[in-house]
């Protein structure tokens, strides 16, 4: 194991400073003067209806009102994967919250006023409100033009149905698979929607110069994307939009790709010379982003009676909301994978994107995995069972490989899964699971492994800039976004890795879509890998030019420099210390007074260049659409308390394969944030709607996120290490991984603990405590 | 509009109110004030604490006329001089990640050390279980907090 | 849209409730009255203001006038005379878990003020607030219920005391007039006993109660129960008790059969914290745990009410 200064340890955070002493600054912290206009949005009250009149009159006569728009103002369509949103609604809402109009005054509270009195009229239609009905054939059609909808090549949507895109993947003999089973089981399983609940709400601000050229600042995930999806929807040229992302207070997916930020972008269009907020309510924050896409998944599996699991069906039914140009990707990339991470020969998987009439469905943690493992990991443990085998023995038998092919016939890469299961199982003391002194409680012991690749298109790409200052700090210019994760920290161990020096020199600034370079997104656990890998190539960039320079100067040999404690330093000449900061902005004199060398700014970019979508759309056979795999394992031991169905995690191990942990503290962060988002997913958060499409909870008193009296009593953290080839000094992503095992294993352990089985989420305390009582009565 | 004088970070203060405004958006907008957020509007969140005369309270849920002649110390005014304690015990252990419940937090548990210079886990988390934190999980802001009290962490 | 509160604005500059109103603060209990007659109901008293503001916040309260009753020193008293606690209106949650004469002898009014919201909440929120709040799942209910507390009113022209018994006349409802403001409430010691307050929340976190039982019981092994989050008002649980208060001794089965008069105390409805089922089931086990729970605190035993449920 080679021995770095920065890599694999502790650095403390470079933002630490920042947030910890109150300089951090976030959208809404930002003073845009007397110029600054507030819109509030007008808000559909049906889920699916006709618009067949706004009446604005007695909302303009509000005092501070400047300006009301609706639809009828912006016909511009957009979405990141497929056009079938638009900046309002047109003629027809499709579900409870969606705007259909903004009032812009000088005070929020005017706009808030105006809101109110604006009295919009409907012509009520059919609504569908899960995915189900949704495709009866008798249903209504959200988007009868769905296949003529702009979209990436990887997309199907099936005409005359409320199916946006069917992902099919086939592979073997799913006939013979089963023929050859000893044991088949067959089951439904379902997820409902979920919140990301980020503590800082959507909020953007547009600006408009007298130049025609447009400044958002917005709180977002992806600076680049929506700088491209602004120039697109207005027609302007990318250098004449500007997009500035600081710090973002939680995205967790939810601020990814393109949502409410478009609003103000294109209202100042409309506004010029003033600049105009939006701010979104927590209750907004509810109703109007992108939630978590809702799953009915029909699982059929057969193995034989020696553990060898020889087919599987997978059938997945996605509610995606209203408007899918982004939640049609979870479909996809779940579509490719929900085999799990098994070596199956015998496998077929339909994963079918629903439009229903309710919010839009997009990415969130995990992107469609969670859901998806939620199903397969309750499964797997449940076959174990019908087999008479220990569930982590199964899991060992039929663990995925590296060189072993995926469902869509891509190779594995390589992976410590078996590792990550020992030490998982291991930490929790497996089969030996503890006995309650409480008659009333009863432990047990849940298992679930998991896997997630990032789901990108193609030509996600990285790109850096590394600028020396005089004294040899750096400045790294790159449009990833800190969203708590700390990739800010990483990627300056790697430039300060190779540069020799110190992480707390290097500074790396929030993005500005003027100045840093491009980056595809912040999603995807995946900017580690792809923007490590270009800060890597800038930083190489940089030695190689300060090597030539010396080189040129001074005539040492290219192989024999070396940095050390920010200086250049040779092999061949232990005498020779230059330190950077001597030349790094100045150049180097020479004997005779002038100057060789100057600034060195180094460059870097990665794309990811054998990536392709192009596969066979019926079987998804021949492409290699997922750049790689991260692995892991997780256990826990759950203790519930039979009469009233409460649960306490006692014990919860997770290992994941970080391939190499560059900052293990923050690994280790994304460990226990992201098994606490998980264990609430399944234990307390549950988004309720009503038959009319209306949330009836959208606030944080009712539903209800972890607070610090709801952590595990024990979190083991697990790091394995099994190098990524092409990763950054060998890594690979997991920021979103943490959060997959977290609801299979809960309702594993119940099992274990009690002898039921639980199918649907969320398991709270009344639903196990109902549970209970229930096949009591039975006996 | 009302002028009302209160004390911000140890520095007297005037300031022009209106009844109707609340105290974490005059902070906010008319006295510079950017570390306490908003979150929730319903005190909900805790994002919003502030200490007034010493206490911890949802900035959201009070007019700023409520504040008038009170006194009123946020994460600015704790970072002014040089960091606390507590402070760098968050910088030493990564406590936190996208930062924006870390004002609240450290304000709920400067308020509670001053109280309890040795408080049990327990107690640490009761004091901060109205800040809503949905990135770190938490565990780190403990480790940070019980390195300082003399009880051991990690 | 329905959710933003009408109104017209009277002022041009930045304002952060959609809803003005002008705001005394007076500093004597008699100007607070006169403010009070003057306005009648469109003026509202203002304490802690946990649920003033969020209520005007969402358009639920649209008074003309807020009367600031802070200043008024009189409603901070917390005093101990003649066996009997009163406690000011000013006085605060986190005032309450402090105090030793509270947690000495009002030990299930002190279990349902840990359980109120949060640190930032219970700074400022106050009892009386809480009482006047007078929704379904008021944790302090149950333990004034059971103490048989006082509430204290004061009008212009006279004063009274209303059996907390009397107090809940519906969901945010109280026997409190129009020109009337509460001064305080006054419990009496009940000597030698003890009790406990469950609360049952959907996690171990802040919460609103799904259910709540107060259970108290004195000297000479006579108890009084009530309840709160399962009955439009927070009542008290009279079947319960007579049962127990005319049998011996507390067994097991005495308890199923008080858990079988449960649905004849209780009137629960399915929301969104909680199905009817849920809380006419989850009442038997708080009892049992309740009674149980009792028995150990007497003979000194230290006991968390909210471990007692499951939580941590």
């Amino acid at each position: 194991m080679k021995d770095y200064k920065y890599i694999g340890k502790d650095v403390t955070r470079i933002d630490a400073l920042d947030k910890i002493s109150g300089a951090a600054t976030f959208v809404d912290d930002i003073d845009f003067g007397a110029n600054l206009l507030y819109a509030e949005l007008i808000e559909s009250t049906e889920a699916s209806a006709l618009i067949k009149k706004i009446d604005i009159s007695a909302a303009m006569k509000v005092k501070g009102v400047y300006k009301i728009f609706t639809g009828k103002d912006f016909h511009n369509r957009f979405g990141l994967y497929m056009k079938d949103r638009y900046v309002f609604a047109q003629e027809r809402v499709r579900f409870v919250g969606e705007q259909i109009g903004a009032v812009v005054a000088f005070t929020p509270e005017a706009a808030k006023s105006a809101v109110s009195l604006v009295k919009v009229e409907y012509e009520p239609l059919p609504a569908v409100l899960n995915q189900m009905d949704a495709l009866k054939s008798d249903a209504p059609l959200l988007h009868p033009e769905v296949e003529n909808y702009p979209r990436v090549p990887w997309f199907y949507p099936k005409a005359g149905t409320n199916i946006a895109h069917w992902r099919k993947t086939r592979k073997g003999d799913l006939e013979k698979g089963f023929a050859n089973a000893d044991v088949i089981l067959e089951e439904t399983y379902s997820v409902p929607r979920y919140a990301h609940c980020a503590l800082e709400t959507h909020i953007a601000v547009a600006k408009f110069d007298h130049s025609g050229r447009l400044t958002v600042w917005s709180s977002s995930q992806s600076p680049h994307t929506q700088r491209n999806l602004f120039a697109e929807a207005l027609g302007l040229s990318h250098k004449d939009v500007r997009v500035i992302t600081p710090y973002v207070g939680g995205g967790f997916g939810g601020k990814a790709g393109v949502t409410m930020e478009i609003i103000p972008a294109v209202l100042a269009t409309q506004l010029k010379g003033y600049a105009v907020k939006l701010r979104y309510s927590r209750e907004q924050e509810f109703t109007n982003t992108y939630q978590r896409l809702g799953l009915i998944a029909k699982i059929k599996m057969g193995a034989t009676k020696e553990g060898i699991i020889t087919a599987f069906e997978h059938q997945l039914y996605w509610d995606a909301g209203a408007y899918v140009e982004y939640g049609a990707n979870v479909v996809n990339a779940v579509g490719l994978s929900a085999s799990g991470p098994y070596r199956i020969d015998n496998v077929s998987i339909d994963s079918i994107c629903v439009y229903t009439n309710l919010p839009p469905g997009g990415p969130y943690r995990g992107f469609g995995y969670s859901e998806m493992l939620f199903g397969l990991e309750s499964h797997i443990s449940r076959m174990a069972h019908q087999l008479n085998m220990d569930e982590v023995e199964f899991r060992r038998i039929n663990a995925i490989k590296p060189g072993d092919k995926t469902a869509y016939g891509a190779k594995m890469n390589p992976s410590g899964l078996q590792e990550c299961i020992d030490k998982a199982a291991k930490a929790i003391d497996w089969g030996k699971k503890p006995i309650s002194e409480d008659p009333t409680k009863v432990i047990g012991q849940g298992f679930a492994i998991f896997w997630k690749a990032p789901a990108m298109p193609p030509n996600a790409s990285s790109s850096a800039f590394l600028k020396f200052n005089e004294d040899a700090t750096i400045n790294l210019l790159i449009s990833g976004m800190d969203i708590g994760q700390g990739y800010q920290t990483v990627m300056a161990q790697i430039a300060g890795e190779i540069l020799s020096v110190p992480p707390a020199k290097i500074r790396v600034e929030t993005p500005d879509t003027d100045r840093n370079p491009y980056e595809w997104q912040t999603v995807a656990s995946h900017i580690t890998w792809s923007c490590g890998n270009a800060v890597k190539n800038a930083a190489l960039d940089a030695r190689e030019q300060i090597f030539t320079l010396i080189h040129r100067v001074y005539h040492f040999p290219l192989d024999a420099l070396y940095l050390e404690d920010e200086a250049v330093k040779c092999k061949t000449d232990p005498a020779f210390i230059l330190p950077l900061k001597n030349f790094v902005v100045e150049g180097i004199m020479t004997e005779d007074g002038t100057f060789k060398g100057g600034p060195i700014n180094g460059r870097g970019m990665f794309m990811p260049e054998f990536a392709s979508t192009k596969d066979n759309p019926e079987t998804s056979q021949g492409g290699h659409p997922n750049v790689h795999y991260t692995v892991g394992a997780a256990g826990l031991n759950l203790e519930i308390d039979q009469e009233t169905g409460k649960m306490k995690v006692l014990k919860v191990a997770l290992a994941i394969d970080a391939g190499k942990a560059i900052n293990p503290d923050l690994v280790k962060g994304q460990i226990m944030g992201g098994l606490l988002q998980g264990l609430a997913t399944v234990l307390y958060e549950d988004m309720r709607f009503n038959e009319k499409g209306k949330l009836l909870n959208p606030n944080l008193t009712d539903y209800k996120i972890p607070t610090a009296k709801d952590v595990p009593e024990e979190i083991i953290p697990i790091i394995v290490e099994v190098p990524q080839p092409d990763g950054p000094f060998g890594a690979r992503g997991i920021g979103e991984h943490t959060m997959l095992p977290a609801a299979p294993m809960i309702a594993n352990a119940i099992e274990d603990a009690l002898g039921i089985r639980i199918k649907s989420l969320p398991i709270t305390a009344e639903k196990v405590a109902l549970t209970c009582l229930r096949e009591k009565a039975k006996q | 509009m009302k002028e009302i004088s209160l004390i911000l970070n140890n520095e007297p203060r005037n300031v022009q109110v209106e009844n109707n405004e609340i105290l974490l958006d005059v902070l906010r907008n008319k006295l510079g004030i950017k570390s306490p957020k908003c979150g929730c509007e319903r005190g909900d969140c805790g994002a919003c604490t502030v200490l007034l005369d010493g206490k911890a309270v949802r900035s959201c849920l009070i007019l700023a006329v409520e504040a008038e002649n009170h006194s009123i110390t946020t994460l600015e005014g704790i970072s002014r001089e040089k960091l606390s304690a507590l402070q760098e015990a968050f910088i030493e252990f990564n406590s936190f990640q996208c930062g924006y419940c870390a004002p609240g937090i450290i304000l709920a548990v400067t308020e509670l050390l001053e109280k309890n210079p040795h408080p049990s886990l327990e107690e640490i988390k009761e004091s901060i279980a109205g800040n809503l934190c949905r990135c770190t999980g938490y565990t780190p802001i403990f480790d940070a907090i019980m390195s300082l009290t003399g009880r051991g962490a990690k | 849209m329905s959710h933003y509160g009408l109104g017209t604005l009277k002022k041009e500059e930045n304002m952060a409730l959609a809803h003005t109103f002008d705001y005394q603060r007076p500093s004597t209990l008699i100007e607070a009255l006169q403010l009070k007659a003057k306005y009648k109901d469109k003026a509202h008293f203002l304490a802690g203001g946990t649920d003033l503001i969020v209520n005007i916040r969402e358009g639920m309260l649209k008074p003309d006038l807020l009367i600031d009753v802070k200043g008024i020193s009189e409603l901070l008293k917390l005093n101990w005379e003649k066996e009997t606690l009163f406690i000011g209106s000013n006085v605060t949650f986190a005032q309450l878990i402090d105090n030793e004469l509270v947690q000495k002898h009002f030990i299930l009014l002190h279990d349902a003020c840990k359980t109120i919201g949060s640190t930032g909440i219970r700074a400022r929120a106050t009892l009386t607030g809480n009482i006047c709040s007078a929704v379904p799942s008021l944790d302090s209910a149950p333990a004034l219920l059971c103490y048989e507390a006082k509430v204290h009113c004061a009008s212009p022209e006279s004063q009274r005391e209303i059996p907390v018994t009397e107090w809940f006349l519906a969901p945010r409802k109280t026997a409190l007039q129009e020109d009337e403001i509460v001064t305080g409430i006054s419990l009496k010691r009940i000597p030698d006993s003890s009790g406990i307050y469950l609360k049952l929340g959907r996690y171990s976190g802040e919460d609103l109660a799904q259910a709540g039982w107060g259970i108290l019981m004195t000297a000479d092994k006579q108890y009084r129960l009530a309840h709160c989050a399962l009955s439009p008002i927070p009542k008290r649980a009279y079947y319960i008790e007579d049962l127990l208060n005319n049998s011996n001794p507390l067994n097991a089965d005495l308890i199923e059969k008080a858990i079988a008069l449960i649905p004849s105390e209780i009137n629960p409805i399915t929301d969104i914290r909680a199905t009817q089922e849920f809380r006419m089931y989850i009442s038997g086990i708080m009892l049992k745990r309740g009674l149980t729970a009792i028995q150990e605190r007497i003979s000194g035993k230290y006991i968390e009410p909210r471990k007692l449920l499951g939580d941590v």
